[in-house]
């Protein structure tokens, strides 16, 4: 029984199955959004409302001609999309949604699992690095040497963002940390500076405008990403929209409560409160131009990394206060 | 450690094929090079072999955004030729249509230079208005671009009171959104933070590189052909020359949102005061032998034909220099102190219309580095020897 | 400044160099000098009448010789400076050291006509492509073209 009710949550929900319906739903979403604030329609025409236009593409990438490059590194250049994917998706089992008891800890969430989160949210971006410099083609050159100059700019910010709100609940598991802050909903209002800058992170880590700087169309063509084709596009984007919904689901749980409730209300919660988060990042998409990376450096440890700091010293007050 | 980046002839930043080729070292540009012949259709060669009215239409096909710059030029120098002086409400439509021409052409650069900084709501909605004036265009020529109006001796459609007053209401709505852009375009940080200090020319090298239209403008310098050399009805509309001193892609988008800003109040002056009376005279269909220089303010620039005629009826010379050939100098010297991110930028701030040479293609042998161009041609006839022996894949079939 | 006041200006500081200049219209003045007189013509321009902007040169085929014309524009006038060389022997200075911009000008006149501009600072062909056979100057009145019967890859022959 406790195996059947295991590969049913890896395999079906929150699991593969899942994350594919869900993952492909939320860029929908936000792809609809986007075009709603530009004035225009957006998806209309698979399924109602354009609702399985992502599924589409991503089907109608699986069957395009996948070509490698001469002299690209093909094992590399073959085997990184499939683990990026993996990587992903093992971030997903993390989110405390199900299969958590807050009294015992457990395989998928344990002391210190929002540092394992992290960790592995920002293994994609090496996978994007590598991605591009094994391509060996002089776009995905420049744009993987983009890649990692961002990294510079934007992770610190992050992880002192996201780490905040845990050291005011006192704890490193996710799901105590949503329980906490479900218990003393005010104490949610003391993170909002970090909730922003972890917003803004967030959007550079998953390289949407302002910071698309990676893969901008009419700068480099590609980027990174400017020799895949087929079956490995298709993979990485659906990765990236993995990777969206994991960070909004990471953003959910430390800042605004996590998932309670049980089976059914949980998944509700969830999908509720990810949803809120990716309204977010797409009304920062929607409203700004693409900046140059080295505006993002100077930028991120200008103001993110101070602003940062200063929570976490705010963190530290009121956790002094309280106790 | 040096990298050659082509951009071009075939990139998502061009809108027409251009080889530039740059030379970078990590992200900042040494040095750039600027490959032209793609697009050239050999029309001065042609036009030679045309009569005088059929070269009306080749000249309007140079370009598609500013085609009524090119027939208006044009026919205004073999009018010049033949000494006939066409009547007031002819010149008056064609300004109006030339004006017109001027406010979609830079509503379309304004939502370009959004799309290359990556501003792309921007791009939508500056998009979305361009629509109004193309319906304006439509009602009072027949077709969105390629307006067919000019004819040697005046214009070919006439204005009645109901284009004139959809023109005027459409005017209220562009003029609105247009303040919003203004604004828009000068103050969103993000957007203000891409464009200043790009593409930096200063007054002096605008002037000896010979650099013509907003380009110049923007770097202070008040040369406008509608003021220095008017044509049509330019000596009797008011208006003012629009100058920036930034020097750079900032000032170049702010002297083209208030060139369209002054086209707006010259397109209600023209309409208020269109004089009654004919629109064309008859031409003759043999000029007198005469040479004549004709120059006209395109949206881009300054665009002068040479046209020399022998006394038949096709001309002997027909000499098109386009505003973008004489503001590639000054683009290469703009490009040399940039970031990669800011060439396509810098590139569209010129407001390219490349549209000057032969079908060619160049192919970069990824190896050894080296360059060819080639023609399509002989392209297509390698492609195919090379697959001709290879059997067909069998297409992958869905059930869907 | 108007035209006339132009003209007097040109006879008074080149005096002979001047072979001829007509004013057909008003803002368009034509002055012709002799190829040896060119540079310093475009000098005077420049220097003492303020002409700094060439708009194009262009390049007419009159049969026996080559006609050069440089456009050069101001605020108040169209200056068109015209000169010309030997069709057997076409050799042109080039003003590039004076006007920087008249470099894109000058390599479109070497490849469309076959003109030699001397001290050109870049002299690759500005608009065919590399496998154009060499002596073939399309803008020349006796080159003519004929275009290769079509052939449909792969139809009927």
């Amino acid at each position: 029984m406790a195996t059947l009710k295991i590969l049913i949550y890896l395999i079906v929900c929150p699991g593969l199955f899942f994350l594919f319906i869900y993952s492909t739903f939320c860029e929908w979403f936000d792809r609809k959004l986007y075009a709603r604030f530009q004035n225009r329609m957006g998806p209309t025409h698979t399924g109602r409302w354009g609702l399985l236009q992502p599924i589409a593409d991503f089907f109608k990438l699986m069957a395009k001609e996948d070509i490698v490059p001469d002299r690209a590194d093909k094992g590399m250049f073959s085997a990184l999309p499939p683990f990026g994917l993996a990587i992903v998706s093992t971030a997903m089992l993390l989110l405390p949604i199900w299969n958590y008891d807050l009294e015992k800890p457990s395989l998928t969430s344990f002391n210190g699992d929002i540092i394992v989160i992290l960790y592995l949210l920002s293994l994609p971006t090496f996978i994007f690095f590598l991605a591009g410099w094994s391509s060996t083609n002089l776009f995905s050159t420049i744009g993987a040497a983009r890649v990692l100059t961002m990294l510079f700019g934007y992770e610190v910010p992050l992880f002192l963002s996201v780490l905040s709100p845990a050291v005011l609940a006192n704890s490193w598991r996710l799901a105590e940390i949503a329980a906490f802050y479900r218990q003393h909903p005010l104490l949610i209002l003391v993170n909002l500076l970090s909730f922003v800058i972890a917003l803004i992170c967030v959007q550079a880590k998953l390289e949407r405008t302002p910071f698309d700087i990676p893969h901008a169309e009419t700068e480099i063509v590609g980027g990174t990403f400017t020799e895949y084709s087929g079956k490995k596009l298709a993979l990485f984007r659906l990765m990236i929209d993995v990777e969206m919904v994991v960070a909004a689901g990471l953003l959910a749980a430390v800042f605004l409560g996590g998932f309670s409730g049980g089976l059914v209300i949980g998944l509700i919660n969830f999908i509720i409160k990810t949803l809120l988060v990716i309204f977010f990042l797409s009304l920062i998409k929607a409203t700004t131009s693409r900046i140059r990376v080295d505006q993002v450096v100077s930028f991120s440890w200008k103001y993110l990394a101070p602003l940062a700091v200063l929570q976490l010293l705010i963190v530290i007050l009121v956790k002094g206060l309280i106790s | 450690m040096n990298f050659q980046i082509p951009i071009g002839p075939q990139h998502p930043a061009l809108k027409e094929p251009i080889g530039l080729r740059v030379v970078v070292e990590g992200e900042i540009i040494r040095d750039a090079d600027l490959r032209l012949g793609y697009n050239h259709r050999g029309i001065e060669k042609l036009a030679e072999s045309k009569t005088w009215i059929q070269n009306i239409y080749l000249e309007e096909r140079i370009c598609g955004i500013c085609s009524h710059s090119h027939t208006t030029c044009y026919v205004q120098g073999v009018e010049k030729l033949m000494e006939i002086q066409p009547p007031k409400r002819g010149l008056y439509i064609r300004t109006l249509v030339a004006e017109l021409e001027r406010i979609h052409s830079h509503l379309l650069w304004l939502g370009v230079a959004g799309h290359e900084a990556g501003f792309d709501s921007f791009f939508m909605y500056v998009w979305r208005d361009r629509e109004i004036v193309m319906d304006i265009l439509e009602t009072i020529s027949g077709n969105r671009v390629h307006y067919a109006n000019n004819t040697i001796g005046g214009v070919r459609r006439d204005l009645d009171e109901l284009q004139v007053k959809h023109i005027l209401d459409s005017l209220e709505i562009l003029r609105k959104r247009s303040e919003f852009y203004k604004n828009l375009g000068t103050k969103e940080p993000s957007f203000v933070a891409r464009l200043a200090g790009v593409g930096y020319l200063s007054k002096e090298d605008a002037i000896t590189l010979c650099a013509v239209g907003p380009t110049l403008r923007a770097s202070g310098v008040p040369m406008d052909v509608r003021k220095d050399d008017p044509y049509a009805v330019y000596d009797e509309v008011p208006f003012e020359v629009c100058t920036a001193d930034t020097c750079d892609v900032l000032g170049r988008t702010v002297v083209r949102i208030k060139e369209i800003l002054e086209s707006y109040n010259i397109i209600e002056f023209l309409l208020k005061n269109l004089p009654a009376g004919p629109i064309a005279v008859r031409a003759p269909r043999r000029p007198k032998p005469n040479e004549v220089i004709s120059r006209y303010e395109a949206p881009r620039g300054e665009l002068i034909y040479y046209i020399k005629s022998n006394g038949t009826e096709k001309p002997e010379r027909i000499k098109v220099r386009a505003p973008t050939l004489g503001n590639y100098a000054a683009t290469i010297k703009m490009l040399k102190k940039g970031f990669i991110a800011d060439v396509p930028l810098i590139f569209a701030a010129i407001d390219p219309c490349i549209a000057c040479a032969e079908r060619a293609v160049a192919i970069v042998d990824a190896r050894t580095g080296q360059e060819k161009v080639v023609p399509m041609n002989i392209l297509r006839q390698s492609s195919q020897k090379k697959s001709a022996n290879k059997e067909r894949k069998r297409e992958v079939e869905w059930p869907l | 400044m108007n035209d006339q006041i132009l003209i007097e200006k040109a006879k008074e500081s080149l005096k002979d160099k001047v072979l001829e200049i007509t004013n057909p219209a008003p803002r368009r003045l034509f002055m012709k000098v002799a190829v040896g007189n060119l540079l310093e013509a475009v000098n005077w321009l420049k220097k003492e009448m303020g002409f700094s902007h060439l708009s194009t040169i262009s390049g007419v085929d009159l049969g026996q010789s080559f006609e050069i014309l440089y456009h050069f524009a101001n605020n108040f006038c169209s200056f068109t400076l015209r000169t010309e060389i030997s069709r057997e022997n076409p050799l042109l200075p080039s003003i590039c050291a004076l006007i920087p911009g008249a470099i894109l000008y000058e390599r479109e006149l070497q490849e469309m006509f076959g003109i030699t501009v001397q001290n050109i600072p870049d002299p690759r062909p500005l608009l065919l492509p590399d496998n154009w056979p060499a002596g073939n100057y399309p803008l020349r009145k006796d080159w003519k073209y004929e275009r290769p019967a079509e052939v449909i890859p792969g139809g009927k022959k």
